[in-house]
């Protein structure tokens, strides 16, 4: 699990443009709204294409990608869910 | 092609800002080939440049993204969200046939993501990824 952790976050920062280094994310702040990284539905898109092509999961609908792309560790958590990773 | 109807009358864009020509092959939601004829009497070809006519890069965008907005539902309006990685690789000149290819890659909500690239014959000479949001179901910001 740590590891999923680890690679989800290596994937944020290089992926998005967040201005921050991979060990700087939190693995609980809230991708989206302005408590958490701010992060918008084209930064979501970049995030679904990448897990797809990093990890092999498919996110395929919005309530889907609501409930994963909540946190680094709601999405880790969705890879192993997923036997991927 | 599609039988009842052509295809190309979904494109809400009227002259001068219509960048497809025709439809050589469509997979609604996964693939499309489309042409686009490039003339001297392309208004844009007045100013850029004057007595050096070349198809400005962004126009090869531009028609890459309407050729990617064919691929969405029927009945669909989309609007330019972002444009990734555009390269151009050589001058598009009066007389060159255009071929833009577009592949779906993936969509979540209202946004879709489309690859795009741009032939003369058969050299390279533009490509893109593409993401369009369909405006007719806008929703809020966030996922």
């Amino acid at each position: 699990m740590n590891e999923i952790v680890q690679r989800v976050r290596v994937l944020l920062s290089t992926r998005l443009k967040l201005g921050k280094a991979a060990e700087e994310l939190g693995d609980d702040t809230p991708l989206f709204g302005p408590e958490g990284l701010g992060l918008d539905s084209i930064d979501a898109l970049e995030l679904v294409l990448g897990l797809e092509k990093e990890f092999g999961v498919v996110i395929e609908d919005r309530p889907t990608a609501v409930k994963v792309l909540a946190s680094i560790k709601t999405i880790a958590e969705f890879i192993q869910t997923q036997g991927k990773g | 092609m599609e039988l009842n109807g052509d295809p190309l009358s979904r494109l809400p864009h009227g002259i001068p800002f219509r960048f497809v020509d025709r439809i050589l092959e469509l997979i609604p939601g996964e693939r499309i080939v489309s042409l686009k004829n490039v003339t001297m009497n392309d208004p844009c070809m007045q100013g850029h440049f004057p007595g050096n006519p070349i198809m400005p890069g962004v126009l090869l965008l531009e028609a890459m993204a309407q050729t990617s907005g064919l691929l969405l539902p029927k009945g669909s309006s989309a609007l330019l969200a972002q444009v990734k990685d555009a390269r151009f690789r050589r001058p598009v000149v009066p007389g060159d046939q255009v071929r833009i290819e577009a592949v779906r890659l993936t969509g979540l909500g209202t946004l879709h993501r489309f690859a795009a690239k741009a032939f003369v014959e058969s050299e390279p000479v533009a490509e893109a990824e593409i993401v369009l949001a369909v405006s007719n179901a806008v929703g809020k910001d966030g996922v």
